[in-house]
């Protein structure tokens, strides 16, 4: 079994606070930051909280085995890594291919930062009426699971309603074997016997 | 004044879980509101808030919208949360470029712990220095301390502390320089007011003698001083915009910003906060004692008040400073302490939600102690409302431990450490005040009450 790990939010337990978003902000930033005081760029979190009047949970990648969005870049620049699914930025062109393939909407495009400072083209120039501006660079944009965080993943971590959880290789395999066998009682117990069987 | 954004709440009540007077108003899901009338403007809700305005959000009102509602500077660039108060720095940047004001600033004792933390420093990092060179090069005429004032109200409260319970007056003795416990109380239970302390805050004290014996000392005319308060709290400004509050025969404090917001201020000024060389507060309004800081934590003003009284009850030096069994966390906690042949009983409470089991003792006359100290904040004002907002809670908890650790800190290494051994204390009451609880005492530094009970 080659399943990777994920993270899943169940939405009975989700309050939509947004904290599971602010701790992936903070986690990705690469600088240590405590304060709001000190947060100079917008947050850009790697899984966002839907929220309708049916249900409120955050969406993040489930890093698929096939992954669509890996195998719809033009540029190789999706890679799987450590069971991880992972955007290589440095090779992100911003074209937004990832983003539509994606069937989750876990995907998105934002600015590309630098300690917190967003990155300038070299070469591409925005037309304006007061002449050529550098343009930003975008890059895709998605849930990491926080690789090489010794905590693991800081939403799963921030979350107070413990609407998050890290579904493992090993969970998922435990949980559909006693699945398993609990259909197998449940057969047995009705007495079912497959069509023909006494033929 | 309090407000929750109708556009970014998500209605996860986190708020309405911290909120010590269930102000929070409104279904789950669902964008919540605060009850103006009920709210205690302690700030808990804007410290906890995790709905942010997202740039990923659309149809949202454009961020410098939200800046211009928000009375927030718009050079700040933090992210918005769904909580916040409304914010007076612009207020402040307009007077110190108005060449007409003097402009007299007073900074509260729970702000220097904190400060920094706006500035890349570690959390709880002590920079009292920093501070009073950063407000020098924002351009305050004068950079005074409200830790001085919370050494002239252990004077004062100690006096009458030691007057009511000597002569008889009403007892328990409630604190009075938390403005959010104050409103509780007139709100909630006004039949409870004789009990609080006249004094006023040390903000209003400081307010009072600005516009006097500051103007005065810096031969210029109070109608001219601007008196600038920076608070942890962000109930302050309620405090400094009652109409009681004009001892001085102006508005004694006319504006009053938070921590975050000087920090705004700073950053919007350019000044380069890490990098600045200590400097001084100016005297005489600005010398403090370890007694002033410790105003900052919860069970300082209790600490401070007893390293007073004790001495002087006793004429003696009190044996130990560190009061230990009065300091500690959120909750309640109850100490007798033995002053020659009084017994004196005390109580502190940190934390509002605590406070109501301990005051319907005090109704039913089975509390047994003389004097409570009760502050709303969690921990005192180093946890308030106006403080630096950690990102994370554990963050949050963090900040707390770390800038109380501090607070401790500073009184332990300040020269003088009890309120009556400050030399700047003793010339006021020598020079302008007369003695404590005297008349000029009186008319500038003690206040009245006004029940506030809603109509049912």
């Amino acid at each position: 079994m080659t399943a990777s790990t994920f993270v899943l939010a169940d939405p009975t337990k989700c309050i939509g606070c947004q904290s599971c978003e602010i701790a992936c902000a903070v986690a990705h930033l690469g600088t240590s930051i405590t304060t709001a005081g000190e947060m100079e760029a917008p947050f850009q979190p790697r899984l966002r909280v839907v929220r309708t009047s049916q249900v409120t949970m955050p969406i993040q990648c489930r890093h698929c085995e096939d992954a669509p969005c890996a195998n719809a870049c033009p540029v190789g620049a999706i890679v799987r890594q450590d069971g991880v699914v992972l955007v290589k930025e440095e090779k992100c062109i911003g074209c937004k291919t990832c983003v539509l393939a994606c069937p989750f909407g876990a995907m998105d495009v934002v600015p590309a930062l630098d300690k917190g400072q967003r990155v300038r083209q070299p070469g591409l120039k925005v037309q304006t009426d007061e002449g050529a501006a550098p343009k930003e660079r975008y890059v895709a944009h998605k849930c990491d699971l926080c690789i090489g965080r010794p905590g693991g993943p800081a939403c799963v971590e921030v979350c107070l309603a413990r609407a998050l959880v890290l579904v493992k290789r090993g969970t998922m395999a435990r949980s559909v074997k006693s699945r398993r066998t609990a259909s197998a009682m449940q057969i047995a117990r009705s007495g079912v016997q497959p069509a023909g069987a006494n033929r | 004044m309090i407000y929750i954004d109708q556009e970014l709440c998500t209605g996860c009540r986190s708020c309405a879980d911290v909120c010590p007077v269930d102000a929070i108003v409104g279904e789950f899901g669902q964008p919540q509101s605060v009850d103006q009338e009920l709210c205690v403007m302690c700030g808990q809700c804007v410290q906890v808030c995790s709905s942010y305005a997202s740039i990923l959000d659309e149809g949202i009102a454009p961020r410098e919208q939200k800046l211009a509602e928000r009375a927030m500077l718009p050079s700040v660039k933090e992210p918005l949360f769904a909580a916040y108060n409304q914010g007076k720095a612009l207020k402040v940047k307009e007077a110190l470029a108005d060449p007409d004001k003097y402009v007299m600033v007073q900074v509260a004792p729970a702000v220097r712990v904190a400060i920094a933390e706006e500035f890349g420093m570690p959390l709880g990092s002590l920079a009292p220095g920093q501070m009073a060179a950063a407000l020098r090069r924002l351009g305050f005429d004068r950079i005074y301390s409200t830790d001085f004032t919370a050494d002239l109200t252990i004077m004062e409260e100690g006096h009458e502390l030691i007057e009511r319970v000597t002569k008889g007056g009403t007892l328990p003795m409630f604190t009075s320089c938390c403005p959010a416990w104050v409103k509780y109380l007139e709100q909630t239970y006004p039949e409870l007011l004789p009990h609080l302390s006249s004094c006023k805050s040390p903000q209003q004290m400081a307010g009072a003698l600005f516009k006097t014996y500051g103007a005065k000392v810096d031969k210029v005319d109070p109608a001219k001083v601007y008196s600038v308060s920076v608070m942890p709290c962000t109930c302050k400004d309620f405090e400094a915009n009652r109409p009681e509050m004009k001892a001085s025969g102006h508005q004694d404090v006319d504006v009053v910003i938070t921590t975050r917001e000087l920090a705004h201020l700073i950053k919007d000024a350019g000044i380069d906060f890490a990098s600045l060389t200590e400097e001084e507060y100016d005297r005489p309004l600005g010398l403090y004692t370890g007694a002033g800081t410790i105003f900052g934590a919860t069970g300082g003003v209790m600490e401070a008040a007893l390293r007073t009284a004790y001495e002087v009850i006793t004429k003696k030096p009190i044996p130990e400073l560190d009061l230990e069994y009065v300091r500690g966390g959120e909750g309640v906690r109850y100490a007798t302490v033995q002053v020659g042949d009084l017994e004196l009983k005390v109580c502190v409470v940190s934390g509002l939600k605590h406070v109501a089991p301990v005051l319907e003792q005090v109704k039913a006359g089975t509390a047994d102690f003389h004097f409570m100290e009760v502050m709303t904040c969690p921990v005192g004002c180093v946890s308030g409302g106006g403080q630096p907002k950690a990102l994370l809670p554990k963050d949050r908890i963090c900040a707390r431990t770390a800038r109380t650790a501090s607070t401790y800190k500073h009184d332990g290494e300040l020269r003088h450490r009890k309120s009556h051994e400050n030399p700047d204390i003793k010339k006021i009451y020598k020079e302008f005040l007369g003695k404590p609880l005297g008349e000029q005492s009186h008319h500038l530094l003690h206040t009245t009450y006004t029940p506030r009970r809603r109509d049912a």
